[in-house]
Formats: C-alpha cells, sequence, structure tokens
C-alpha cells in the first residue's frame, strides 16, 4: 500500500542552526506512528515541517503522492492533515465551542461540521459540559481534550498530535490516549509524538526513534518496547 | 447571547434617536451656546468623525491584536488626498463621494503597502515600524511644499454638493442648505459615515473574516494550525483600519474646510486615539465609541470649559501656561489610563472574550496587558 505521509531527507532549521538533519519518516494508512526521543531531538520540528509552519531547507514531503512542503499551513489542513501542536495553543479567551468553530475554519460543510461537533463532544463528553466557558479557564486535561477535539474539527485524514500528555495526570493521559485509540480504529491515521514513550509505544503501531536532528532508529513498536538501547535510553529500565 | 445582550439594542437606538434629535430641537444647541460659548453639535460632528478613527484602530489593535501606533499618519493621509482632489490649486476638484472612495482606497492601499513586509514582526517591532512611519509621512507632508503646501495645509477644501432633491427636505426640516451656515449637515453626513460603518464592523465581526482575527489575536501559531492564512488575514485588518483612518481623514478636512498642518496628524494624535480604544474597551464596537466619547470630549468639549472658567475667573491674568487646563490634559489622559489599568484593565465596555480573559484567573495564556506591551 502507499504511504499516506513520506517525508523524504528533509532539512530545516531557524536561523544558522539546523535542527532537521534529513528526516524520513512514513505515515501509512490507518496508522499510529509514534515518535519518541529526548527533550530538543527535533520532534516539534518534524511536525511543523508537516504542517507548513517550518519550511524545508532541502528534502520533500510527500501527501498522497503529491510534493506539499512548499505550500502554505493553511493549504496543507485543506489537505486533510490537523496539527495539535506542543503546549496546545488553545484559543484563551474564546469558549470552548467556539474554539472548536474555529477548528473547522478552512471547511464550508456546515452539516459536516454540526455533526462532527456532535461527534467531538461524544468523544470529549467535558467539553460539552464546558462549552461556553473560556478555553483559557479549563483545566490542563480539558484543555489538552480542547486541543485534540479542535484538530478533528478540521476532519483530518492524519492528525498530528505534539506531546498531548506533557504535564497531566496518569489518568487522563489514558483518557486521551483511549480517544485516540478510537479515532484510529475509526480509520484516521496518527503520529505522535510523545517524550511517555512507553505509552506511546504502547499505542503505536510503528515507531520512530529521534536524536539531535536525525532518526536512529524505525521499528514496530513493539520491537522497539523490546529493544535494550531504546530501553535504557527513553523507558528508564 | 445571554438575556442581557439581547435587550441591549433599544438602548443604543435611544443613543441613536438622542443623537439625531439634537440639532432639529435647536434649543439644547442654543442654550448650550450660550453658557459654554462651544458649539456642542460642532464637537460632537468631530467626535463622529473620531470615532470612525478610532473603529479603524480597532479592527487592527483590538480584533486583531498588531499594536499599530501610527494610525494618525492614515488620517492625515486621508485628509491630504482629500486636499489634493479638491482644492481649486489643483486641475482635480472632485466631488465629495469621489474623494471620500479614493481617501479611504489610498489610506488602504498604503497600509497595505506598510503591512506587507512588516506585519510578520512581532509585537514590539510592528509597533516601533508603525510609529516611524507616523512620523516619517507627518514630515514628509511639512517637507514637500510644492505638493502639501508645508505647514500651511491645503485649503479650501469645498463643501459637499448637495442633491437637488434634498433642498425640500431640508427645507422642512428647518436646514439651511448650506454647509458653512449650518453646522448640521456636517452632523448628519459625520452621523451618517459612523452608522455605515458600525453596522459594517458589527457584521464583519461575527463573520469569517472576524473570527480569523481574533483568532491570531489569541494565537498566531494556533490559528495558522486550523488553516487561516494569517499574512493575508492580518494584512485585510491592517488595510480596512487604515481604510477607515482614511475615510475619517477624507471627512475631517471636509468639515474643517482645510487639511489642517501636518502637525494635526502627530504622534499625540495616534496616542489618544490608542487611548480611546483601550479606555472604552479593546476590541469592541460600543467600548470604542464610548471610549472616543469620554476622551474626545473631555479635550474638546470641558477642557476648553474649564479653561474658559480658569480665564474669567481672573486667576491666570499673566497667561501662565500652566493654569490653563488644555495644557495638562495628557497627563490627565495618563492619570485615567493608570487608573484604569488598575481598576478595570478590560475597559470599560469589554468584548465578551476579552473580559472572560482579565476577570478569571488563567492559568498559563498571557493577558493583555502582555500583549499591548
Ligand atoms: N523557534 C525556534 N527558534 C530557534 N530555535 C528553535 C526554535 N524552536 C526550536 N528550536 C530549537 O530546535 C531544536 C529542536 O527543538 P524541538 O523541535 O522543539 O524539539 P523537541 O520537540 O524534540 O523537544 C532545539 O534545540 C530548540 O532549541
Ligand atoms: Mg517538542
Amino acid at each position: 500500500m502507499p504511504a499516506l505521509l513520506e517525508m523524504q531527507e528533509f532539512y530545516a532549521g531557524y536561523g544558522p542552526i539546523e535542527v532537521l538533519k534529513g528526516i524520513s519518516i512514513e505515515v501509512r494508512p490507518g496508522e499510529i506512528v509514534a515518535l519518541i526521543g529526548a527533550n530538543g531531538a527535533g520532534k516539534t520540528s518534524t511536525l511543523m515541517g508537516i504542517s507548513g509552519c517550518l519550511r524545508p531547507r532541502r528534502g520533500r514531503v510527500l501527501w498522497e503522492s503529491q510534493e506539499i512542503q512548499q505550500l502554505p499551513a493553511h493549504e496543507i489542513v485543506r489537505r486533510g492533515i490537523c496539527h495539535s501542536p506542543e503546549g496546545r495553543k488553545i484559543f484563551p479567551r474564546l469558549t470552548v465551542l467556539e474554539n472548536l468553530q474555529m477548528g473547522a475554519f478552512s471547511r464550508r460543510d456546515r452539516a459536516g461540521i454540526e455533526r462532527d461537533l456532535v461527534h467531538a463532544f461524544e468523544l470529549f463528553p467535558i467539553l460539552a459540559e464546558r462549552r461556553t466557558q473560556a478555553g483559557g479557564t479549563l483545566s490542563g486535561g480539558e484543555q489538552q481534550m480542547l486541543s485534540v477535539a479542535r484538530a478533528l474539527m478540521g476532519r483530518p485524514k492524519l492528525l498530528l498530535l505534539d506531546e498531548p500528555s506533557l504535564g497531566l495526570a496518569p489518568m487522563i493521559v489514558v483518557k486521551i490516549f483511549d480517544v485516540v485509540r478510537k479515532l484510529n480504529q475509526e480509520g484516521m491515521a496518527i503520529l505522535l509524538v510523545e517524550q511517555a514513550a512507553r505509552m506511546a509505544l504502547k499505542l503505536a503501531h510503528r515507531g520512530y526513534v529521534m536524536e539531535i536532528g536525525q532518526i536512529t532508529m524505525v521499528d514496530k513498536a513493539a520491537a522497539l518496547l523490546t529493544d535494550k538501547r531504546v530501553q535504557d535510553a527513553y523507558l528508564g529500565e | 447571547m445571554s438575556p442581557a445582550s439581547r435587550k441591549r439594542p433599544p438602548v443604543e437606538l435611544l443613543y441613536l434617536a438622542v443623537l439625531l434629535a439634537y440639532p432639529l430641537l435647536v434649543y439644547p444647541e442654543d442654550a448650550l451656546f450660550r453658557l459654554t460659548e462651544i458649539s456642542i453639535g460642532m464637537q460632537l460632528t468631530y467626535i463622529f468623525i473620531y470615532a470612525i478613527l478610532a473603529l479603524g484602530l480597532n479592527v487592527v489593535v483590538g480584533f486583531t491584536g498588531l499594536l499599530h501606533l501610527g494610525i494618525a499618519a492614515f488620517f492625515g493621509i486621508g485628509a491630504y488626498i482629500t486636499g489634493i482632489l479638491t482644492v481649486p490649486a489643483y486641475p482635480f476638484q472632485l466631488g465629495f463621494l469621489a474623494a471620500l472612495a479614493l481617501s479611504t482606497a489610498g489610506a488602504a492601499l498604503l497600509g497595505v503597502l506598510l503591512g506587507a513586509p512588516t506585519l510578520r514582526l512581532r509585537g514590539d517591532y510592528l509597533a516601533i515600524v508603525t510609529l516611524g512611519f507616523g512620523e516619517v509621512t507627518r514630515f514628509t507632508l511639512r517637507n514637500l511644499e510644492e505638493i502639501t503646501a508645508g505647514t500651511r495645509g491645503l485649503n479650501p477644501v469645498p463643501a459637499p454638493s448637495l442633491p437637488v432633491a434634498m433642498t425640500v427636505p431640508l427645507h422642512w426640516l428647518g436646514i439651511e442648505p448650506d454647509w458653512s451656515l449650518d453646522y448640521r449637515l456636517f452632523y448628519y453626513l459625520a452621523l451618517g459615515l459612523l452608522l455605515l460603518v458600525v453596522v459594517l464592523l458589527r457584521n464583519l465581526e461575527h463573520s469569517r473574516l472576524g473570527r480569523a482575527w481574533v483568532a491570531i489575536r489569541e494565537d498566531e501559531l494556533a490559528a495558522t494550525c486550523m488553516g487561516i492564512n494569517a499574512a493575508r488575514v492580518k494584512l485585510s485588518a491592517f488595510a480596512l483600519g487604515c481604510g477607515l483612518a482614511g475615510m475619517a481623514g477624507c471627512l475631517y478636512a471636509t468639515t474643517l474646510t482645510s487639511t489642517a498642518g501636518p502637525d494635526a496628524f502627530d504622534f499625540n494624535r495616534s496616542i489618544i486615539m490608542l487611548c480611546c480604544i483601550i479606555l472604552g474597551g479593546l476590541g469592541s464596537v460600543r467600548g470604542t465609541l464610548l471610549g472616543v466619547f469620554l476622551l474626545i470630549g473631555f479635550d474638546n468639549v470641558v477642557a476648553p470649559i474649564l479653561d474658559g472658567l480658569i480665564q474669567g475667573a481672573d486667576i491666570n491674568p499673566s497667561g501662565n501656561p500652566l493654569l490653563t487646563f488644555s495644557n495638562w490634559k495628557l497627563m490627565i489622559f495618563g492619570l485615567a489610563l493608570i487608573l484604569m489599568m488598575r481598576f478595570r484593565p478590560e475597559g470599560l465596555i469589554p468584548s465578551v472574550q476579552i473580559e472572560a480573559e482579565m476577570t478569571k484567573d488563567l492559568p498559563g495564556p498571557r493577558g493583555i496587558r502582555a500583549e499591548a506591551r
């Protein structure tokens, strides 16, 4: 089966610093792919490169076999790649409902948006309860749920999740990961960036390990979980 | 919408009715004039004009969160475009509507030309660039004497011509169909345009574009992730804001029958307009109108009255400038702003979202004070 997303030899950076040094990543339809690595390895930058917020210096991003690395970010959203960025980045002064509506900004099918809104509230019932509350007044976990739900409102074929577990209680993380699994069972491909490597690899089909701007390992998630080097460096054993 | 906000429109219509009726009643204007020697009707006309200017600034600063410190330059550009297009010294001598349209479009275009290369700058840098542009514009207007007549300004800017069909209803309302004899023509012209602008902004506020402006103000990266074309959306806010400033400038020059000198469009003017929208409530149309009414009303009506009283009471026979009230006004504006920031930082009539942010203790996100640095 051809890959949904293929990042090929992707180089990018900020000013004089090169932070991505030839990244190649592939996501196939219906797959959960985990991208793990230490702080500062370049995981966030990788996602930004896919969603068009960070321009490549070299390399390509293929989406359904078409080059998208030169498209502006708002065009990439339209093609079905939605991004829940690191740090949640919800709109603090907009209500929960308005936040979700912003997620559907690139769409015009009112009936479809309405349906997806209902679906988002089914996945995260707490958001339905808080729908008129300002996003910034939500708890950290609720904000993370809102960030994921908002990305879903763009009706992604591929969902990019940047550290959804960051700073959250384990119980909340389990809840969010359950939703991720459910979305995947509905057919959505997911690229999950995580520092909580064990949880991410348990959830994912395949995993990539990233170190200072380069991919150092690729394998089935189960294989990575039992790999000695991964265990030593990322699983705390 | 809460029930309270659904009940509000009648109150606004009441204000509008008062403003519409005030000049027609004649008596209040005459009585106030005898009392204060100030034509309140004429000053209200200027308040309407400044309200259009402030509403333009509010699109840029309030809705979109881009700190623009040079709005007065676009006000001046509108005034000077009108001057060039209408005064007898130039061959164009266009009518008012054409001048209005071209002043608005010209200022919007210059806004785009300034914005296109600079809007990717963040907060503080954009503020400095717009400030610089404002001052450069003022000095350009002063130094291009062959075109702008330097500090003298361009005049006379002719009054709009009235369609013949208007003379009968005007006569029936008791209004002289002569712009130089009856302030009420300018009054209704400015009020009418202000109304149009308010209706336009009210609709835009809830449109796709309006929501995109606010999303960018809230978090530009997240807005981009939502599929918003940040560059274009910011540029549109800049164009509309600067265009409205140009429109206000055209009205100003027409009402004053002169472009005034370049110094009428200095940094002080920009700051006072910014004070108006901060006082009233950033991002709120209603708040902006209130802020202009209070601050410009204070500047143009209350301060001169107090000056007159001081003069009349013989407290200041030697004409000491420290003993005139007007010279203290910037100090008083500053004090008012400090008190606002201390006691009601969201403004008098805040936008719903900004109020939500200000009145609840939020965990992470930056407050408006951080944004408006
Ligand atoms: N906006 C930026 N400007 C300059 N350097 C940055 C920027 N964002 C990230 N970096 C640098 O790029 C490297 C990779 O960062 P990031 O992609 O956030 O890694 P990760 O998400 O794996 O922690 C880090 O060294 C970081 O300091
Ligand atoms: Mg990161």
